[in-house]
């Protein structure tokens, strides 16, 4: 039979199916099927041309021939595009599909200093006790940031080596606690004290003193002081009220102990310890086995103070409690070194703030 | 102070008894933290901790004292020999009130060295025995009994001896070999020949007691506390003597050390008492103070039963008499810290242990008072610029003077800002301006490989008054480095002044604040806390009716200079178009580039109308056309 038929042709039928595996995509089996059986100078119009020449007798064989070799390509070629086809339709889904474990876009996410966050946090433990916010200057009075506080003409800590004054205002200096917003307070509601009912705030905010700059020092700090004055306050409000706050900050099985203490400006005075709350008061390296951290001090307003401001002591009493911020963010988080605090490396701000 | 427990337990036997654990938890509920625990050969030492108001424990009996008060058990006797005081017999005149006794001695000293057991105690508690009797008794009585005492080499003094004020540029050598001019504020113990000590701080160094010595005086007083502080201070002198006058000893000892020193030396060496004399007399109690039991019971926190008071002062060496339902309380002559009822209701408090004050919520007797503005204000914008990517810093507020002058208005002069007594010359200066630290803090973390930095503080600036630094609570953004290239979607470039412009807006800052080219590819904002709009009254803003109908898009791609100012092509467009449709005109895009004509750029201009109605066509074409005329007489035109 294939003598009938050109030799090239007959090649080419061989080699169909190789080239038809050959063809890697749909334009490659387009110009194949162009070869074979396009409308024009294909093999199939080649060979039809053949058949109208041929003589009579050998045009039904022929016939028969030809109908079985374009049949065959056309099936392989039907077969072979469905193929490409599909592969092309997976291609398609997978550029379309989403790998969820490419890094994403990431929307940026900043954080507040340690420091403040932990500030803020004492202020909302504070709040449903009705406690509010004040502040004061930074750059204080002598007569605010001491004499208001019942210490003494020669205490040591007016010496210029403890406090920082201002050249060019000698009766000014930078705060050394942030008491001084007791004074200031008080001095202002003292007239409508008994309409107010009292008063109960907290006074977070930056303090100096003439400290170098080591791992625990730093001429720069923060506190967060708190005042109550009342009718009949007494140490049991105290406890009351710090036992509250440092469950709220530390968890409802935390214990607080009073220890008797001296601050000028307190009477009777007192340091605050609480249960280690790292260890569940166990014992460990930052409690140093006690079970208990120090963590501030506190004491009952003393009457000078009350008078300083105009307030009569035999009606009104209340307490006071100041809490050292940078010792309480490096006990919580055993950061080694203060300094860290104000290098304000955004790594160490990224890892150790947060959003709220 | 360094307490060393066998001492202390032949001050107060009972003590022997607790370990050191039980002491530790005693002393701390007396208001003495022990701070450490050092081991000795055969004993231990503790490291007390004792407040400045305690001058009186700041001893083995003083200490011994406290214990045996809250133990309830008795302290061990003061063993004095007899001293029968006799005729002075050198002159001692008291001048000064400052110094109303001073007790005395003269003895002949003889052979012998200060005993290994009191050597060793010395040096337990970091003094340096000096193997000279009259010294070392001195140093040990005062670490044992807390009154300080001097030994002067007799044949030294010259005449009478004067306790008086010391004339103005009189000098001083005192035993550390320090020449000091005194003034008249300086309290001094002089013979004929000038001052031989300054009062409860350092004796002098011609009459010092040394190997040769071979009479010694003694002395024993008692020296006003403020004036030995103010001595100590003025120069710079601080010692174990006066640290312990400084804080009020117990004009009660006066005699009593001078009698213990006596015994001390003849038994150690063999001395012979030539004769012993007081001058002046323990100066008078203060007056009484009374405690009444409602405020003990105020300050407690629940009533305290009267003879519990009474017994509790007693045992700290009160004398207690009861008028009715308060107490009339003296405090013992070592306690000078006892002046007002609330010293006294502490006292009752600290020997029953603060373990029992009750815990009680305070009654509200007001409403609560809101939040500050300024401080709710302060706190949103922390938290806004958080979500947005910016890291809170806390920075010094005292900064370089050339650090100060890169961001301080002329009027702002740095003088009126400056420190007395700064820390050093980089921290001299109040900062007129949160920038200098937030540049050098940015620049910090671009060194340390960040690839981008975004940084804000919110802390107060000062401003030179007459009055003094006046402070103003600023806001401070910096940002820099390269923004996004760290995920497959988000294209990598660098920070650009535009950006600061944006956060700016996006906190609804009122016009765009001066943007600071800090340093390259670094830029940053300041900005006053007042500058910043205040949160709304209302919880929910007035409802205005929005248009329910669709919005309308056009876009027009103008050519214009490059020095066209868009402010004024914006103001020009939107001055053409109907402000009531007109929902927004903004440039979405700026093309700078080879392929336009030279001096050109590209803006693409889009335009959103909305109404009350659907818009047609050719309305809005109209429209576009108004603005594109009043684009062109501004030199623009329609790119092709």
């Amino acid at each position: 039979m294939d003598q009938l038929l050109p030799p090239e042709i007959v090649e080419a039928g061989q080699t169909f199916p190789a080239a038809l595996a050959a063809c890697g995509d749909l334009d490659a089996l387009l110009r194949l099927k162009g070869a074979f059986v396009g409308r024009e100078a294909s093999h199939a119009t080649r060979l039809m041309e053949l058949l109208k020449t041929a003589p009579k007798e050998q045009k039904r064989e022929l016939g028969a021939a030809i109908n079985g070799l374009k049949q065959q390509w056309e099936e392989g070629l039907k077969v072979r595009q469905a193929e490409l086809e599909a592969a092309k339709r997976k291609l398609g889904a997978l550029a379309a599909s989403w790998d969820p474990a490419l890094p994403p876009p990431q929307p940026p996410r900043g954080a507040l200093h340690p420091l403040n966050r932990l500030m803020d946090r004492l202020v909302d433990v504070f709040r449903p006790m009705g406690f509010h916010v004040e502040e004061g200057p930074e750059v204080e009075t002598e007569a605010h940031n001491f004499d208001g506080l019942n210490i003494p003409e020669d205490h040591p800590a007016k010496a210029s080596s403890d406090t920082f004054y201002l050249a060019a205002h000698p009766e000014l200096l930078l705060r050394t606690h942030t008491s001084p917003v007791q004074v200031r307070t008080l001095l202002r509601v003292a007239p409508d004290l008994a309409a107010r009912g009292g008063i109960r705030f907290l006074a977070p905010g930056r303090v100096y003193r003439k400290d170098e700059i080591d791992p625990t020092h730093s001429p720069m700090f923060h506190q967060v002081e708190g005042m109550l004055v009342g009718h009949g306050i007494g140490m049991q409000h105290l406890k009351g009220t710090l036992e509250y706050a440092l469950r709220a900050l530390f968890g409802p099985d935390t214990e607080i102990r009073l220890r008797p203490s001296y601050f000028p400006f307190v009477e009777p005075g007192c340091e605050v310890d609480v249960s280690c709350p790292l260890c569940g008061a166990k014992g460990c390296r930052v409690c140093k086995g006690s079970g208990w951290v120090e963590i501030l001090g506190a004491g009952l307003i003393h009457p000078n103070v009350l008078t300083y401001a105009g307030i009569d002591p035999h009606e009104w009493s209340g307490w006071a409690f100041g809490m050292g911020v940078e010792r309480m963010a490096m006990m919580l988080s055993q950061t080694p070194d203060l300094r860290l605090f104000f290098e304000n490396d955004q790594r160490f701000l990224k890892a150790m703030g947060g959003l709220d | 102070m360094w307490i060393e427990r066998k001492v202390l337990a032949q001050e107060i036997p009972a003590a022997a008894a607790l370990d050191t654990r039980q002491l530790c938890e005693v002393l701390a509920a007396l208001g003495f933290p022990v701070d450490g625990v050092a081991a000795l050969e055969g004993t231990e030492a503790l490291d007390v901790d004792i407040t400045a108001n305690r001058g009186d424990a700041m001893s083995h009996r003083g200490i011994a004292r406290e214990l045996a008060a809250k133990l309830q058990q008795p302290l061990a006797p003061i063993a004095t020999g007899t001293v029968s005081e006799g005729a002075a017999l050198v002159p001692v005149r008291l001048e000064a009130e400052a110094c109303p006794i001073y007790a005395t001695a003269v003895l002949a000293l003889g052979e012998g060295i200060t005993p290994e057991a009191v050597q060793s105690f010395l040096r337990a508690l970091e003094a340096s025995p000096k193997r000279l009797p009259a010294v070392d008794a001195s140093n040990e009585l005062l670490l044992r009994y807390g009154h300080p005492t001097h030994a002067f080499d007799a044949d030294a003094i010259h005449g009478a001896v004067t306790v008086r004020w010391a004339k103005a540029a009189e000098t001083l050598v005192t035993l550390d070999g320090v020449t000091r001019t005194l003034t008249e504020r300086d309290l001094v113990i002089a013979d004929e020949a000038g001052p031989i000590a300054l009062a409860g701080v350092m004796g002098g160094d011609r009459t010092k007691v040394t190997e040769a010595t071979r009479r010694v005086l003694l002395e024993s007083a008692w020296f006003e506390p403020k004036v030995v502080r103010a001595t100590a201070r003025r120069h710079s002198l601080h010692t174990d003597a006066s640290h312990r006058f400084g804080r009020g000893a117990d004009p009660a000892m006066a005699r009593v050390a001078r009698d213990l020193l006596v015994a001390r030396l003849q038994a150690w060496c063999q001395a012979k008492l030539i004769g012993a004399w007081t001058s002046g007399a323990v100066p008078a109690p203060a007056a009484p103070v009374n405690l009444d039991l409602t405020l003990l019971a105020r300050v407690a926190g629940e009533a305290v039963p009267l003879e519990a008071a009474q017994e509790a002062l007693a045992r700290l060496g009160c004398t207690v008499t009861v008028a009715g339902d308060r107490l009339c309380v003296a405090p013992p002559t070592w306690r000078h810290d006892l002046a007002i009822a609330e010293d006294l209701a502490e006292e009752v408090l600290r020997l029953r242990g603060y373990e029992h004050i009750p815990s009680v919520l305070p009654p509200m007797e007001g409403p609560p008072e809101h939040l500050a503005p300024a401080y709710l204000l302060r706190q949103r914008v922390a938290r806004r610029l958080a979500q947005l990517g910016f890291h809170q810093t806390v920075t010094y507020g005292f900064i370089s003077p050339e650090a100060d002058a890169l961001f301080a208005p002329p009027d702002n002069p740095a003088a009126g800002r400056t420190l007395a007594n700064p820390l050093g010359y980089e921290y001299s200066v109040l900062r007129a301006s949160l920038l200098p630290s937030l540049k050098a803090t940015a620049e910090q973390n671009l060194r340390q490989g960040s690839r981008q930095i975004k940084l804000f503080e919110l802390a107060p600036t000062y401003r030179s008054t007459p009055a003094g630094p006046r402070e103003q609570m600023a806001l401070a953004a910096v940002w820099g480095g390269v923004l996004g290239g760290e995920d497959y979607l988000s294209p990598a470039r660098a920070v650009l002044e535009a950006d600061l412009a944006g956060l700016a807006r996006d906190l609804d800052l009122p016009g765009l604040p001066t943007v600071h080219r800090l340093a390259e590819g670094l830029f940053g904002f300041e900005v006053e806390l007042d500058a910043l709009p205040r949160p709304q009254d209302r919880i929910i803003p007035v409802f205005r009716p929005f248009s329910r109908f669709p919005s309308v898009e056009r876009d027009l791609s103008l050519l214009v200079d490059l020095g066209q100012s868009y402010a004024d092509l914006h103001q020009a467009m939107a001055a053409a178009l109907p402000a009531e449709s007109l929902l927004e005109l903004r440039c979405v895009d700026v093309f700078r580039h080879k392929s336009l004509p030279e001096g050109q750029q590209a803006w693409l201009l889009r335009m959103r109308f909305q109404a009350e109605r659907t818009l047609v066509g050719d309305e809005v074409d109209g429209w576009v056309s108004a603005a594109l005329a009043a684009a062109e007489s501004l030199g623009a035109k329609l790119r092709a």
